[in-house]
């Protein structure tokens, strides 16, 4: 096992690197000057080569790819340009924000979902199956972005149920010790605050986990479909076992492996996703920050914000890969 | 007659249906597809007719029409309203389709031709190539596809051509993966040994042999293809980097500034999004038709 995590972290190695230097070399293709748009429209020659320098823009880009990785060994992504804060900084509060908002859409997700797929593979072929499978097709032809803002306004504009923007309500006003809300307000023993940062992360977690909810019901219903048919549930049905039994102990537990890896895939769709629900909502987290970074052309948080996503992503798929090889003993780890 | 020509004859009844003909047969008592024709039938048609089904010129601004609030709703006149500088939004929405039908076209031809042509590569030649080819393919995985298209859009400008591109090339490593399993499935074959025993060279085996046989998952991954490249063209127009021009009558662009007058004006959202989930549905419903009616193991049951 351990051996296997090693070749997976070793397999790793080269695509981190691909990565940073194509993710590099990227922003230094991005038209526009990062200097001239930093200093705005009364940039003269001088502030501009002055700028230039300040931030190694005029040195070789192997040089500066270079300087920039042992940078980032140590740990340092660089400084915004625009807001002139640590890149790292700015991460440590807006990456708590998506993954709050992710974890949500996908807690969700997994709720709905798999009970839906279940209960509509119990009764294959009925109503209640053939609505569900209506609903995740439309669940997954609705754009996020166009489901976020139908919820916002009929749920926050008409209704006022819930609220508009952001992560949480003017009034509170608690610490933010790890960034993730809901949790800060459960250290702080506020149940104000906390019910109102669950509050702010309805909609939003509603919108971005249509998808995933669509897909796992989906993937659920087929997987419980085929196990269903199984030697080893048939025998356990001849047995006399009762059909709840069978259902927990048999069915349900080997129909939830693929389950277990499509939830893992969705870590990226979840974070496409993330882009646009956060600008509908006003989210500040990755998503929103590195929409406005493409429009400031503020180089160094789009190189390290981008760096860092990927890898979480590439992170998160090796912990899906390996838990998979866990679950079932079928994988072989070589 | 003897029992060896019964049975051949036997043989040549069974095998005039073949494999699309099969397909075809459950693809048309499928309803759900039959819903995704007409809906992709309707699509396209608005596509191709938007000029003469288009009452209105989608860009012609009318600020009379506002009497100084935005936005009056559906009319006589103006069947799905008009939005906050008085153009037609019926008549954009029906433009609307041009935009979506083209960068889905093109977008997902881009994807396919570069990925089966990695794909096939990668498969066939294995060894080296594959190992590059694949591990360039994994890099690009590793950025999330929205993401990836965001930036390359923004690297080439913002507009319709980046648009195509940007969703084009994040296509790529998912149909060069989906033609390298297949190629590689197909490679231990019968009929790819009994070629090679015989002496076909290796390019005839890879076009004639190979690729022919890899088509069908390939269409079902294209037709699916096109709903998420509609869906993610219409993100990256909301997102600001749809046409320069912002008066296109892009379904996405034309959703974002909608935020500011969903309490006024929530037909303005409204309709766009029902169009783009209109067609994608479509799409979908016809790539999920194929899906079942090409699958091997569901051959010969109508």
């Amino acid at each position: 096992m351990l051996r296997f995590v090693v070749r997976r972290l070793m397999l790793l190695l080269p695509i981190l690197i691909g990565l940073s230097i194509l993710v590099f070399l990227w922003v230094r293709a991005l038209p526009g000057d990062p200097a001239a748009a930093l200093l705005g429209e009364r940039a003269t020659e001088e502030s501009i080569a002055q700028v230039r320098e300040q931030y190694g823009l005029d040195r070789p880009v192997y040089i500066q790819y270079l300087a920039y990785m042992r940078l980032v060994l140590r740990g340092d992504l660089g400084t915004s340009i625009k807001s002139r804060r640590p890149i790292t900084e700015e991460i440590s509060r807006r990456f708590p924000a998506t993954v709050e908002l992710a974890g949500a859409a996908m807690l969700f997700a997994v709720v709905v979902g798999i009970p839906l797929g279940f209960f509509s593979a119990k009764r294959h072929g009925g109503v209640f199956d053939n609505a569900s499978l209506v609903g995740s097709l439309l669940g997954i032809s609705i754009p996020i972005f166009f489901l976020a803002l139908i919820l916002k306004w009929l749920f926050a504009v008409e209704l006022g149920l819930f609220p508009t923007i952001g992560r949480q309500s003017a009034e509170i006003s608690i610490d933010h010790p790890t960034n993730f809300y809901v949790l800060d307000g459960i250290i702080a023993l506020d149940p104000v605050a906390t019910s109102d940062a669950i509050w702010h992360l309805v909609l939003p977690a509603i919108a971005l986990g249509s998808i995933p909810l669509a897909i796992i019901a989906r993937i659920t219903r087929a997987a419980v479909l085929d196990v269903q048919n199984e030697d080893y549930v048939r025998t356990a049905r001849a047995k006399g076992l009762a059909s709840s039994i069978v259902d927990r102990r048999h069915v349900f537990r080997n129909a939830m492996l693929p389950v277990v890896t499509i939830i893992g895939l969705q870590a990226g769709l979840l974070l496409s996703g993330a882009i646009l629900t956060e600008t509908v909502f006003a989210i500040p987290g990755m998503g929103s920050w590195l929409a406005e970074a493409i429009e400031a052309r503020d180089y160094p948080v789009l190189q390290g914000g981008i760096l860092f996503v990927a890898i979480i992503f590439v992170l998160v798929n090796l912990v899906v890969d390996v838990s998979y090889a866990l679950v079932d003993p079928r994988v072989r780890l070589s | 007659m003897s029992v060896a020509q019964l049975e051949s004859e036997e043989i040549q009844l069974e095998a005039t249906s073949g494999l699309w003909s099969d397909a075809w047969r459950r693809l048309i008592r499928n309803p759900a597809a039959i819903i995704g024709f007409v809906l992709v039938a309707l699509f396209v048609f608005t596509a191709l007719f938007a000029g003469v089904i288009a009452p209105y010129d989608p860009r012609e601004q009318n600020l009379d029409l506002l009497e100084g609030s935005c936005c009056p709703g559906p009319s006589a006149d103006h069947w799905f309203g008009v939005d906050d500088l008085g153009r037609d939004v019926f008549s954009r929405v029906v433009y609307g389709a041009r935009f979506s039908l083209l960068i889905g076209v093109v977008s997902v031809t881009v994807g396919v031709t570069f990925g089966l042509l990695l794909g096939a590569m990668s498969g066939f030649f294995g060894g080296k190539t594959d190992t590059l080819v694949m591990r360039f393919m994994d890099i690009m995985l590793s950025i999330p596809g929205l993401l990836m298209a965001i930036g390359i859009a923004a690297m080439l400008g913002p507009g319709l051509l980046s648009i195509m591109i940007a969703i084009g090339v994040v296509n790529i490593p998912i149909f060069a993966r989906l033609l390298r399993g297949s190629v590689l499935g197909q490679k231990g074959n019968d009929f790819v040994l009994a070629a090679r025993a015989v002496g076909v060279p290796r390019r005839t085996i890879l076009f004639s042999h190979i690729l022919p046989n890899s088509i069908s998952p390939l269409i079902v991954a294209a037709t699916l293809a096109l709903a998420t490249a509609i869906i993610d063209a219409a993100g990256l127009g909301f997102l600001g980097l749809g046409p320069q021009d912002p008066s296109t009558p892009e379904w996405g662009t034309m959703l974002t500034g909608t935020v500011r007058y969903l309490q006024t004006a929530p037909f303005l959202a409204i309709i766009p999004g029902l169009a783009i989930v209109i067609s994608v549905l479509g799409f979908n419903l016809i790539g999920d038709g194929l899906r079942e009616a090409l699958d091997p193991k569901l051959r010969g049951r109508t």
